[in-house]
């Protein structure tokens, strides 16, 4: 009975890797929709590179560089270089910084503001007030502390949500295409800076 | 193959090495992804990416990227996938922990050893509150429940939790988290039926009261029908029937505040056959007993950030009644407050503290069996702790340094200290290490129980008097805290976003151990004797090490299939000191296996199936006799249309007909795990 046992443990886990290995096969030729969260959130970077506007300060030259600053944890790796490697929005090319918590972020486009950063989110923040730099990052609450684009995964699928008076305050136009499909976020009305 | 293998040897090995081999199995192509591999997400429009299902592994491990400590999480994914419809189910995937099914309504659970249906080293909370109960130590499983389908996750730890968590936290917490009411809009429906648990239906409903408040509430029932009596096949009597409901409701405004309010209320009846000593002839009496448990609690939490710091404020109420016909009942208040405050007062610092108050107040009926005194009683413990974490080296070093100082009515004051050190060596591998010390308060029942085990006929062997010998547990006012010192080594490491690996070993040093030391004899029954007490004190009379660990591996082998796998590792070593008396052996290590291993193969067919499959191996219980058995679980679903999926599962599908643990202390008939199916349909309607 005891070798019977092993036996059947033999052949089960045999049984399975082969079926899953013929399945794999299968599936392989198949056009793949799903693809790892990463690769997906560049894909977000790089469509509200194209659908948000900068002041025409923020580019010194029509071909400058968009320049997008990973700082605290990088959950992309080199996936998102990958993805921008090449690509042009308006002319302007990407360069992608990972950068120190304390480095001067104020040359930065785009500011992606990694987990690790958590418990100082609203710090950071507030070094990109008053600078054109469209603040994003997946940190609970973001929108709330005055970020701009707060990444959200529900049901699997990746969501955004926008703070239009962040926006406003940064000198940045978000292309009513994007806002359509955002869950918008409003400040008080008032005015007041909230702390 | 020798007939004098050991029994777990060959067939461990046998799926070790199938598990080693699919981990290491691991393509070259994982050094960086070819440009021709990465679909060109560029082309996309934003409403393509929106619908593309995010599958990648990297969700899990970034939350456990920064913890120095064994952490395990079941995703709601996971959850789904496996087919589980409750907890202590949900459990069994997990590494470290071992998960026995006692009888349809009961179950025992532990991490790193010391499993038992009453087991007492384990702290288990649901969105903050804990369900520990004080009066045996341990977790009424049965009791605790909650909607599947809006949990968020199951953090799971393994080692010590005590500094953030307190004491009990000794040698694991499990953290079951349900999600905010805005990610569980609109309705829920779920209707299932099966062999075993035969009905079951859970409804939810979610909206907004307005852009800043959401809530949901939800309701549920199940019913189990009874299994079967080992050996014999003859139907047992632990059915369990459950209804339970409840709300969240989740005000976040922008700005610094958020309040969550959350309650649940509930009702269950259970059956089992139970035995119970008597003083007549034939001195015991077996028969199928019911029971019924019932009750609601209350929790409230209000989150508020200020310019550089943030605070969380938590209170909760809960009430539990259980009603174990001939045996016992209990009323049970708890109603705890706790405070906790993190903040950076340097660059490399990041402080947590915190307070905690909570009140204890317990009402119980005795019977023969099982008497508690006092019968009612009121306990106050109060708790502070503090933690900080120290980066280096450009947070690439982080040393964790804090405690936990607790004040409670048994044992007054305990300090629980703890060191914790995470090494990033590089941006995809690091190394934890860990020392702490934790300890498990003493119970209600320590300090005060009587429970008549058994009866021993006169005139018997063993019993050379006219009297029938009662063998009782008793509690004692002098039984102290159970202490643990524990070392951890862990190592982890992300290969790619496809590919991770977790390994958590640990050398745990217990002393003031739970024994039972003879005390004397005396007869009792005035002015006519009726019977011969024989008492055992519960007492601290042992210690020892346990060691082991816990390997896992996650591989998402192609975007369709992912595979995952785990193997566990558990020796005890553990002695009584040389002046007990306690007549049990030196080594209860019987009671958990000292070998489990876990495989899984998710697999997704086309754009509409799921299909998951389950190997598992837990090794023998040689203290209970219980040989060790291996499971084949099955599970899949399909996505009919928007918003319906069915699936169907099976658990234990070669139909390995084993039993999985002996109860103690009480003695109530184990049943055999059977195979079961369950299909289940869920509507959404987003």
């Amino acid at each position: 009975m005891q070798n019977r046992a092993i036996m059947t443990v033999r052949r089960l886990i045999i049984a399975m890797l082969m079926m899953a290995l013929g399945q794999a096969a299968h599936v392989w030729a198949q056009d793949s929709d799903q693809s790892s969260e990463y690769l997906i959130k560049a894909g977000y970077i790089y469509n509200f590179a194209k659908l948000v506007e900068w002041p025409a300060s923020a580019f010194a030259q029509p071909d400058s560089p968009i320049v997008i600053g990973i700082v605290g944890t990088d959950p992309f790796g080199p996936i998102i270089d990958k993805v921008l490697e090449g690509k042009k929005v308006n002319g302007h090319p990407f360069l992608i910084k990972r950068l120190k918590p304390t480095a001067d972020v104020k040359e930065c486009h785009i500011l992606f503001i990694g987990s690790s950063l958590g418990p100082h989110v609203a710090d950071t923040i507030r070094l990109t007030r008053g600078t054109p730099i469209l603040t994003i990052s997946e940190i609970p609450g973001f929108a709330d502390h005055g970020g701009i684009i707060h990444l959200t995964l529900e049901q699997n699928k990746v969501r955004f949500e926008v703070n239009v008076d962040a926006a406003k305050e940064a000198d940045l136009n978000i292309s009513s295409r994007l806002l359509v499909l955002a869950k918008v976020i409003q400040q008080p009305g008032d005015g007041r800076k909230t702390e | 193959m020798s007939s004098t293998n050991p029994q777990t040897g060959v067939s461990i090995r046998q799926a070790l090495a199938l598990v080693l081999i699919a981990l290491l199995f691991v393509p070259s192509s994982f050094a960086a992804p070819q440009q021709s591999d990465i679909p060109d997400v560029t082309a996309m429009s934003m409403e393509d990416l929106m619908n593309m299902q995010v599958t990648s592994v990297s969700k899990r491990s970034q939350k456990l990227a920064d913890a120095a400590a064994a952490v395990f999480v079941i995703t709601q994914d996971d959850i789904r996938r496996s087919g589980a419809t409750n907890i202590p189910e949900a459990l069994r995937m997990v590494p470290g922990i071992q998960v026995a099914r006692i009888d349809e309504n009961k179950w025992a659970i532990a991490s790193r050893g010391f499993n038992g249906r009453f087991d007492n080293k384990l702290l288990v909370l649901i969105d903050g509150r804990s369900v520990y109960t004080p009066l045996f130590s341990g977790v009424y499983w049965n009791v605790q429940d909650v909607m599947l389908e809006d949990v968020d996750r199951i953090e799971v730890i393994r080692g010590p939790g005590a500094t953030l968590w307190g004491a009990n936290a000794v040698d694991g917490v499990i953290n079951i988290i349900t999600k905010s009411a805005q990610s569980t809009q609109n309705a829920v429906v779920t209707a299932g039926g099966g062999t075993e648990e035969r009905g079951a239906t859970n409804v939810r409903y979610g909206g907004k009261f307005n852009k800043d408040t959401y809530y949901r509430a939800y309701g549920k029932y199940f019913n189990f029908g009874p299994s079967d009596y080992p050996a014999s096949g003859v139907t047992a009597n632990d059915n369990w029937d459950a209804w339970r409901g409840g709300f969240r409701t989740d005000w976040s405004p922008s700005g610094p505040n958020s309040v969550t309010l959350q309650g649940d209320v509930h009702t269950s009846k259970f059956g089992e056959t139970l035995t119970i000593p008597s003083l007549t002839a034939p001195f015991s009496d077996t028969f199928p007993n019911h029971g019924s448990f019932g009750g609601g609690n209350i929790l409230g939490r209000w989150n508020h950030s200020f310019a550089s710091s943030q605070m969380s404020l938590q209170m909760y109420y809960d009430h539990t009644k259980l009603i174990d016909d001939s045996l016992f009942s209990d009323r049970q208040n708890i109603f705890d407050i706790d405070f906790q405050h993190s903040f950076h007062p340097g660059s490399n610092h990041e402080v947590v503290w915190g307070l905690g108050y909570r009140a204890i107040n317990d009402n119980n009926n005795s019977s023969f069996t099982v008497a508690i005194k006092p019968n009612q009683l009121t306990l106050n413990q109060f708790s502070a702790f503090a933690q900080d974490e120290i980066s280096f080296a450009d947070r690439r070093l982080r040393l964790t340094l804090g405690s936990k100082f607790e004040h409670n009515d048994f044992t007054g004051f305990e300090v629980e200290p703890n060191a914790r050190l995470l090494w990033n060596l590089t941006k995809t591998q690091s190394v934890w290490t860990a020392v702490s010390r934790a300890v498990r308060t003493p119970a209600i029942t320590e300090e005060g129980l009587q429970l008549n085990s058994g009866v021993i006929p006169p005139g018997g062997p063993g019993n050379p008097t006219p009297l029938p010998a009662v063998v009782a547990i008793m509690g004692n006012h002098n039984f102290q805290s159970e202490d643990l010192l524990a070392y951890e080594v862990g190592y982890r490491m992300q290969v790619s976003s496809n590919f991770s690996a977790d390994v958590a070993t640990f050398y745990n040093q217990y002393s003031h151990l739970r024994t039972a030391e003879p005390g004397v004899p005396s007869v009792e029954g005035n002015p006519i004797p009726t019977d011969v007490l024989v008492p055992f004190y519960a007492a601290n009379n042992m210690g020892g090490g346990t060691y082991g660990g816990e390997i896992f591996g996650d591989w998402r082998v192609l975007p369709k299939w992912r595979l995952l796998g785990s193997y566990s590792y558990l020796q005890m070593s553990l002695r009584k000191n040389s002046d007990s008396l306690d007549p049990l052996p030196d080594n209860p290590a019987g009671s958990s296996p000292h070998n489990q291993v876990y495989l899984r193969s998710s697999l997704d067919l086309g754009r509409h199936f799921e299909h998951d499959f389950v190997v598992r191996h837990v090794g023998s219980l040689p203290g209970l006799s219980i040989p060790s058995y291996n499971s084949l679980d099955m599970h899949l679903s399909w996505k009919a249309a928007s918003g319906v999926e069915l699936s169907i599962g099976s658990q234990n599908l070669l139909n390995n007909r084993h039993l999985e643990f002996i109860p103690d202390f009480i003695n109530t008939a184990p049943t055999e795990v059977k195979r079961t199916v369950y299909g289940q349909i869920t509507w959404r309607m987003d």
